[in-house]
């Protein structure tokens, strides 16, 4: 075992670090205290990833036939780490590079390939994620929105919800129903959806984390060719279930908590709050469970680094990420309540509208206590 | 000991939950998706018919106050019910209500005080009040779901008040145990209705036994928070007020989360009312210094200083 960075991992992160300091505009607090889902951010990623891109720093993942460079796991891990840690400079952008161009790579025609992958590289691609509807969230099989084959197009009627950068997206990948009546895993399939297609109309939702977050995707007789579809009717749950898995870790966001931490504890040392020693334990109990995140988050890496195959660690990992986030606002709105109202610590309060999505998002974090108890602790499944 | 209400309280309890029931005390989204409503037709309402007085008539007394302030915390609108009732009565004189509260010098932004026609500052040295003037107060854009705002404080025409300051605060925590068990619970109930209705993996969530336990949990908590709140409303002592404050403080973190976790992504949503309980509870559960300042407070009373 060794909890040490390897030279060349230090190195890049000062890499990325100076990238950074370098590269992000005068205003980006304020434009980041919008939030990574805003569109003020995903306006703002059209200008950054491209950036990103010419320094080598958008796909170093990615595979030399794509325009990466085939860099290792820790790497791709460190710059997401680096980049939450800055508030998400690249918005939504962050899935086309962690999964949905990956998924494109494996399953995709070469037409498909042709057509999307390159703007992604470039940092030019906004997409979106037609996964839940009204009446599937958690439950997602049940998904209800249907593709029905007429000759070489699809028509798709239904409706998604919850769905992030809807609004700016160019390109939806959406789960659909193709096959009988009865639904479930084995009907679904992917379309790779224009969201310029006619039939198609998105409602942003107001919400406790801003306007234009997320929104309500309507299909009305939505006509798109066949070649549209990702892999094979049927396909879309093993898809989706690779995509996930490409996911794992999901988003670090305990270092967006520990860089937050940071901020709140030098505003209470500011005004000579910090030597209360109930203030001063509970900061450390925030910091203890962002390490206690960061060290789970950090095997699941290591795993993915060294080739294992992927183990239910990432269900304790998203936990321990949730619980991390939770105790970094907790400690905020107890002992800064006052940074809540008006304009002064605003970057307080954009953390505070990120954290309370962190159990719900990505999936419930019941959903995943539910996959520890069963596959990490082994206990029987309830009749 | 006796649990139930005496005939003057039920009397008054019944034609509260009446006005509280009122069509327009219910959710509806506000112009612009603002986070708070402030219901002033209700506050016009309960002010007419003297329901803020309730402390100061023998037979109702403080503890019917205190009932008051939880029941009127759970609905969607919010009301200044917690001062009027519950120190208004105490001040030794007449003042106009609503009213908004300061203790400590807290500093920042300071809840109803857009609605408030005067201001209560309640510190170790007294108790002091002043009108606030036309246009004086500032209001301040808040993520919680209170009207919030400020007022420069030093430039108020402060009169000293002849009240017991530890009496004050001791109303004062009682009032905010008192507000704050309400919100959890109208949350709570929010909830249950939710896991009740809402079906996945064909079964309504309020079935799995995950979602019930930790409901449970909150309702027993609440419970506990309600009943010491208003035995700390009878016995105006400092340590069941802070007994009382710090154990709903303490409870409220957790019990918020899990709100919005059962709630999922419809919890977010300005269209869903558990916004305007959740939010009120964050503001609360640190007000006077949170949880640990309560508790502290409490080991004091109890066992001495350190
Ligand atoms: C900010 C944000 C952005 C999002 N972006 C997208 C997006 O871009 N695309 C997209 O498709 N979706 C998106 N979502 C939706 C997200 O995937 C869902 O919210 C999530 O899957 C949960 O579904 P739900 O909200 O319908 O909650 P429900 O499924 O109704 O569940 C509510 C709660 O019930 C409990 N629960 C549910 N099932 C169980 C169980 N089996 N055992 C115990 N407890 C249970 C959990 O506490 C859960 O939180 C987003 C959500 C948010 C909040």
């Amino acid at each position: 075992m060794d909890f040490t960075w390897t030279e060349d991992d230090a190195a890049y992160r000062a890499r990325i670090k100076d990238f950074l300091a370098r590269e992000l505009p005068a205003n980006w607090d304020e434009i980041a205290r919008h939030g990574p889902g805003s569109p003020e951010q995903t306006e703002f990623s059209l200008e950054f990833c491209p950036k990103l891109a010419a320094e080598g720093l958008l796909i170093p993942h990615w595979p030399e036939e794509w325009g990466g460079a085939a860099r290792p796991p820790w790497e791709h891990f460190i710059l997401g780490e680096e980049m939450w840690r800055a508030g998400e400079p690249r918005g939504g952008q962050y899935m086309n590079v962690n999964w949905i161009g990956p998924v494109l790579m494996k399953y995709g025609s070469a037409e498909q390939q042709a057509q999307y992958i390159p703007p992604m590289a470039e940092g030019k691609a906004i997409w979106c994620q037609g996964f839940s509807e009204p009446g599937a969230g958690s439950d997602l099989a049940s998904l209800r929105t249907r593709a029905v084959r007429e000759g070489d197009d699809y028509v798709i009627n239904g409706q998604k919800i919850w769905t992030s950068y809807a609004g700016l997206a160019s390109t939806c990948f959406l789960l659909a129903q193709t096959g009988g009546a009865e639904g479930g895993r084995s009907g679904i399939a992917i379309f790779l959806v224009p969201m310029d297609t006619p039939g198609i109309e998105v409602r942003a939702i107001p919400s406790l984390i801003g306007h234009g977050d997320i929104h309500e995707v309507f299909f009305t007789d939505v006509r798109i060719p066949v070649s549209t579809r990702l892999g094979e009717e049927g396909e879309g749950w093993t898809i989706i279930s690779y995509a996930l898995a490409n996911e794992r870790v999901g988003i670090p966001r305990y270092e967006m908590g520990s860089a937050e931490l940071d901020s709140m504890v030098a505003e209470l040392q500011r005004r000579g709050q910090f030597s209360d020693s109930v203030v001063r334990s509970r900061a450390a109990a925030a910091a203890a469970a962002c390490e206690a995140a960061r060290l789970q988050v950090y095997r699941v890496v290591d795993g993915r680094a060294r080739g294992a195959a992927p183990g239910n660690e990432s269900n304790l990992a998203r936990v321990a990420v949730v619980a991390a986030e939770q105790a970094v606002t907790d400690f905020g709105m107890d002992f800064l309540p006052d940074g809540f109202s008006g304009s002064d610590h605003m970057s307080m309060l954009s953390h505070h509208e990120r954290a309370i999505v962190t159990g719900i998002a990505a999936g419930a974090a019941e959903i995943q206590l539910n996959l520890v108890a069963r596959r990490h602790l082994n206990l029987p499944k309830g009749a | 000991m006796r649990f139930d209400l005496n005939e003057d309280q039920s009397t008054y309890a019944t034609f509260l939950e009446q006005m509280l029931a009122a069509p327009d005390t219910g959710f509806q989204p506000v112009e612009g998706w603002g986070r708070y409503d402030y219901g002033t037709a209700l506050d016009a309402q309960l002010d007419e018919n003297g329901f803020f007085d309730a402390a100061r008539e023998e037979e109702l007394g403080s503890v019917t106050a205190a009932l008051m302030v939880y029941e009127a915390a759970q609905v969607p609108v919010c009301i200044e019910c917690a001062a009027s009732a519950l120190i208004r009565p105490f001040l030794g004189r007449d003042v106009s209500r609503p009213l908004a509260v300061v203790v400590d010098d807290a500093p920042g932004a300071i809840r109803y005080l857009p609605q408030a026609k005067g201001l209560v500052s309640i510190t170790a040295t007294g108790v002091r009040y002043a009108d606030l003037p036309e246009g004086a107060v500032q209001p301040v854009e808040s993520l919680y779901a209170y009207p919030m705002g400020t007022v420069d404080r030093d430039a108020l025409d402060w009169t000293a008040l002849d009240v017991d300051t530890g009496d004050l605060r001791t109303l004062w925590q009682v009032a905010v145990a008192a507000e704050l068990a309400g919100v959890l619970k109208a949350g709570m109930d929010a909830v249950i209705d939710h896991v009740r209705e809402r079906r996945q993996f064909g079964q309504p969530l309020g079935a799995f036994q995950g979602v019930q336990h930790r409901l449970a949990t909150a309702a027993v908590e609440i419970e506990g928070a309600r009943l010491q709140m208003l035995k700390a409303a009878q016995s105006r002592s400092a340590q069941d007020a802070a007994a009382a404050l710090g154990y709903v403080q303490g409870v409220a973190t957790r019990i918020t989360y899990d709100l919005h976790q059962f709630m999922g992504a419809m919890g977010l949503t300005l269209e869903h009312p558990l916004h305007r309980w959740s939010y009120r509870a964050k503001l609360l559960r640190a007000d006077l210094g949170g949880s640990s300042a309560s508790y502290l407070a409490y080991a004091t009373e109890r066992w001495g200083a350190a």
